[in-house]
């Protein structure tokens, strides 16, 4: 089984009458790789995703999800997998062991609810009314029961989205845990840090296409945007002034004091710059060198903004 | 299997907490079930079952349309149905678990409800108490089904609520839910065979009011299985789990296949009608079954007994018991009251012989065009009715009118006198009643006459025929010994064959009717050992031996001294029986007005004066009666109604003011007119008489009959079967 991807997918397109929705993509995901579709809303993300659990049927393509085919296998396929929706409810008045007990009894193999709970910090909870939770709290049921048959292989759609900065945090640890339980996992996001942080690799999904793939490190070398060095000087400069620096690209004057300089070979142009700061005798205030993000990465490919 | 429990355990958990799910379920129809129970006098015998009935349907509809309708649409709605989506499960186990938790929350209050009937109100224990609990459970899965498949065409709570509140509104009040629906006019009536919950009220009464099966009720039974098999494939094949899955306005047509059903069981109840005729049945069961304490009144019990003050408790059609003096309080039997001071209360009158066929007066040529022969039957035994005759026995009519006229009467489906009937007459050819098809068309007359007139030619032929009628479902047979006189003579029936009529009426269990016009004739009879004599004779005394021998026999003797006057009134021109006030309260106003223009037409002067020459004698009549009574013998009271001038409706009334007027006690009148009458119809342990256990059918009139004969024309009020009849609506029933 760990040879064998745990996810395939060849040519999926998916269309809704003249829609086209997903225009013909490829991934792989590989057994126990946490995989991350990264796009903005509209891209084409949930529907692969759903394509995926067995709950939207695909127009074209060949899909494996764990050696199922999705179409046909539903129910198996179901069985084996486990998924935590964006916008999910449960009942008011059911409680949160009651509801892991519900749909541990859908599955032919369930984990022990109890530890289940503890390992999710939800233990205190465990006889409270699922209204009476806090969206963290629900989140974490939500983890919680898409963990309850001990699936090979989860789906996290959007887990943070909407949640404050702190309970994310706490999902972000929670997947990390899971992470290193050797899962296979794939969410989509449209955080950059959250696939950067989580994600072995990430699938840059837009307008139904994949329009990159890799490991967040391979996206950023392949970003034409590069590193920057800035400076901020004691003493003022004149900017009609400034000389022409080896590798670098683009000169940027803040102000009369600090400047921003994008280089090809930073550490030389670094260097460079400093010689030039003490023999102005400008006298040096601050230095900083800023690597790219995935978010300089789909800017560049979309030419738009992920969070629009 | 694992996850059918799981779910239903789940959604039994989640509907307990709800306190919406206890207020539908429980309290809501307790409250219907108390208000109910007040309106209807619950406590004042039947209409218990009624209220029952009622109150399980409304649940019925509430648990069905409101729990399953709405609640999963909000579900869906609140993205909870979505869960669901991505476990391996299908809609099956969801559906089905939505079916049986309505079932298990519905039958505890099904439980509470029938103990509280049983113990706050004291209704008898279902007999059939698994048809009753099978019946109800069938309507719940099946109103469950509708809810279901509303709740399957609906994009929102808010279509989901309008879509159940008109089904639940139509169901409610179209049904005998809320208000019984007998009265509906009939194309009403027919509309209402096509609402399922309408198939649950009667299908309920039914096994409560008249201890039906469930099998009894096949057609509403195949009705809700169908609708809950097709509501249930369905749900599932419409079911969403997603609020953005929206389904085309059209697709809320979808809701008329789970009626379809219900469309092919009121197609065909537009056509065949019965479950119209079992609520009309229903409905008058109903109407029979209220405890009512007649109190502080004179009762004639019928056998001789005179109780000068007492009081009569009615319960469930019958007398349930006879006070003299220590009339209780009507606290302390439960029952509605009716003051009877000054009154007299009788049994209800009983009228031995009547033609039904013939209106018993003229009519305008248009207005028999109008005629119809089973309508008019029926008003003539509503006529009756409203004049406190209780029953009458038909003695030569129309076989088949006569046997439908029986079977609506007697059933319920109308109201009318009871109809006991001879249905033809045996008579020779030539022979009296041959007459009557001779003022018919010719072409109709054969057809006429095998209805009317039974002619054996051997006594072989007569025992079959006596043997084909008892099959046909008589309740007697009448055979004619008439020579006629004047101008009027007839052939006369072979006492052999005469002899084999009564020995195979004997060996039928039927009682022997034999019209008799001289003293041969009477003592021919009572050679062939007939039950009773018909009219005995008008022109010649019969020897006090024939009425010996008939006291001895225990032969009824029914002199019909009315059809003898109405033939003297007719040939003196004499008008006298058509302005009596009963008579004119229930005669149609074209039978009055023909009667009357006939009357006065100067061509009937002719007619007159040609039944005039008839040898009859009112005064031998009388005497004939007379020393039938000195002898002993069975007197009854027959009026021979339908003969011109003797309408139907007060006709014992009549007969007895002339059998007083002949010299008969008041007394001796009155229980011939209703226990020895009662008794010569063999259902004297029916009625006839006001006793513990009999049939409640009285007569209240003001005043006593005991000492002025008239008053038995004072009619306060009828009381059949234990039905208080609303006399005003006897004629206006569809």
């Amino acid at each position: 089984m760990s040879d064998s991807p745990a996810i395939l997918v060849r040519g999926l397109r998916k269309s809704y009458g003249a829609v086209e929705a997903v225009r013909g993509i490829d991934f792989e995901v590989a057994s126990g790789e946490v995989f991350g579709l990264l796009g903005p809303n509209g891209a084409g993300k949930t529907t692969t995703i759903e394509i995926l659990e067995g709950i939207r049927q695909r127009t074209a393509g060949e899909v494996r999800v764990l050696g199922f085919d999705p179409d046909k296998q539903k129910t198996d396929l179901k069985d084996r997998i486990g998924v935590c929706l964006q916008a999910t409810n449960l009942p008011d008045k059911i409680k949160v062991i009651e509801a892991l007990q519900l749909f541990g009894s859908l599955y032919s193999r369930t984990l022990d609810a109890d530890l289940l709970l503890k390992r999710l910090q939800l233990e205190e909870k465990r006889d409270a009314f699922y209204h009476t939770l806090s969206g963290g709290q629900k989140q974490r049921l939500a983890i919680a029961l898409g963990l309850i048959n001990d699936p090979a292989l989860f789906f996290l759609d959007e887990p943070t989205t909407g949640l404050d900065p702190q309970v994310r945090l706490e999902i972000h640890l929670l997947i990390e845990q899971l992470r290193s339980e050797k899962r296979s996992i794939l969410l989509t996001t449209h955080y950059i840090e959250e696939a950067e942080r989580l994600c072995d690799r990430v699938a840059i999904i837009d307008s139904g296409r994949i329009i990159a793939i890799g490991s967040p490190a391979e996206l950023k070398e392949r970003s034409s945007g590069k590193s920057a060095v800035g400076i901020v000087c004691k003493r003022p400069f004149d900017a009609a002034a400034l000389p022409e620096w080896p590798g670098a690209i683009t000169t940027r004057v803040t102000g009369d004091r600090s400047l921003t300089v994008s280089s090809l070979r930073p550490a030389q142009t670094l260097v460079e710059i400093i010689k030039w700061v003490e023999a102005q005798g400008l006298g040096l205030e601050d230095v900083h060198l800023s690597r790219p993000t995935l978010e300089d990465v789909f800017i560049e490919l979309t030419g738009k903004k992920l969070r629009e | 299997m694992k996850q059918y429990v799981a779910v239903i355990r789940n959604d039994l958990r989640l509907a307990m907490r709800q306190k919406a799910v206890l207020f539908f379920n429980y309290l809501m129809p307790l409250t219907f079930f108390f208000i109910f129970a007040q309106a209807f006098h619950a406590e004042q015998g039947g209409a218990i079952l009624q209220v029952v009935t009622m109150v399980s349907v409304i649940g019925i509809l509430g648990n069905g349309l409101f729990g399953a309708g709405m609640r999963s649409v909000q579900d869906r709605e609140a993205n909870i149905l979505r869960r669901y989506k991505v476990a391996p499960i299908s809609p099956l186990p969801l559906l089905v678990a939505a079916m049986v938790t309505g079932l298990v929350l519905y039958m505890p209050y099904v439980a509470l409800m029938l103990s509280l009937a049983k113990f706050r109100y004291g209704m008898p224990t279902p007999p059939n108490l698994i048809s009753v609990i099978l019946f109800i459970t069938l309507g719940v899965v099946a109103i469950r089904s509708i809810g279901l498949i509303i709740a399957s065409v609906v994009n929102s709570m808010q279509e989901s609520g309008i879509l159940v509140q008109i089904v639940y509104m139509t169901m409610l009040f179209l049904s005998g839910a809320t208000f019984p629906t007998a009265t509906f006019p009939a194309w009403l009536l027919t509309a209402s065979q096509f609402i399922p919950s309408t198939w649950l009220v009667t299908g309920l009464q039914g096994i409560l009011m008249r201890q039906e099966s469930i099998i009894d009720n096949w057609q509403a039974v195949g009705a809700l299985l169908g609708t809950t098999v097709v509501g249930l494939l369905l749900s599932v094949k419409l079911f969403r789990w997603e609020k953005e899955e929206k389904i085309r306005p059209a697709g809320k047509l979808w809701v008329l296949a789970v009626l379809v059903p219900f469309v092919l069981l009121g197609s065909w109840q537009a056509y065949a009608k019965d479950n119209v005729r079992k609520i009309k049945v229903l409905d008058r069961q109903m109407s029979r079954t209220r405890t009512m304490l007649i109190r502080n009144a004179r009762i004639f019990v019928g056998n001789g007994r005179v109780i000068e003050n007492g009081a009569v408790l009615v319960k469930d059609g019958r007398i349930a018991e006879v006070y003299e003096g220590n009339i209780p309080d009507e606290k302390s039997v439960n029952a509605a009251v009716v003051e009877g001071a000054g009154k007299t209360i009788l049994p209800g009158l009983i009228d031995t012989h009547v033609h039904l066929g013939s209106p018993g007066g003229f009519m305008d040529a248009a207005d028999w065009q109008k005629y119809d022969a089973n309508q008019a039957v029926q008003r003539a035994l509503a006529a009756y009715l409203y004049s406190g005759v209780i029953a009458v026995r038909s003695l030569g009519d129309q076989l088949d009118v006569a046997l439908a006229a029986r079977q609506m009467i007697n059933g319920g489906e109308k109201l009318g006198a009871e109809l006991f009937l001879a249905g033809p007459l045996f008579t020779t050819p030539g022979g009296h009643g041959t007459e009557y098809a001779g003022r018919l068309p010719e072409f109709t007359r054969d057809q006429f006459n095998a209805g009317f007139l039974r002619m054996p030619k051997t006594p072989e032929e007569a025992r079959r025929q006596v043997d084909g009628l008892k099959k046909s479902g008589v309740d007697a047979i009448k055979a004619i010994l008439e020579l006629g006189a004047g101008e009027t003579t007839f052939n006369r029936l072979d006492p052999r064959i005469l002899h084999a009529i009564a020995a195979a009426a004997k060996a039928n269990g039927l009682p022997l009717l034999v019209h008799t016009g001289d003293s041969r004739d009477v003592e021919d009879a009572i050679a062939a050992r007939a039950a009773g004599i018909e009219h005995g004779s008008m022109r010649q005394a019969i020897p006090d031996a024939d009425f010996l021998a008939m006291a001895k026999a225990g032969m009824s003797y029914d002199p019909t001294l009315s059809v003898g006057a109405a033939f003297a009134d007719f040939a003196a021109g004499r008008l006298d029986a058509i302005n009596r006030s009963l008579v004119q309260q229930t005669a149609t106003r074209e039978l009055l007005a023909g009667t009357r223009k006939m009357m006065e037409s100067p061509e009937n002067a002719k007619m007159r004066e040609s039944i005039g020459k008839y040898p009859a004698s009112s005064a031998i009549a009388a005497d004939n009666l007379r020393r039938a009574y000195a002898a002993g013998v069975l007197l009854v009271t027959g009026s021979d109604a339908g003969n011109p001038l003797v309408i139907h409706g007060p006709t014992v009334q009549r007969e007895l003011e002339l059998w007083v007027a002949a010299g008969i006690p008041n007394a001796v009148a009155l229980q011939a007119a209703t226990l020895n009458a009662a008794r010569a119809l063999n259902a004297g342990q029916r009625f006839g008489s006001i006793e513990k256990g009999k049939e409640a059918s009285l007569l209240v009139v003001d005043g006593n009959p005991l000492q002025d004969i008239h008053a038995t024309e004072a009619i306060s009020f009828v009381l059949f079967k234990g039905e208080r009849i609303s006399r005003s609506e006897l004629f206006k029933q569809n």
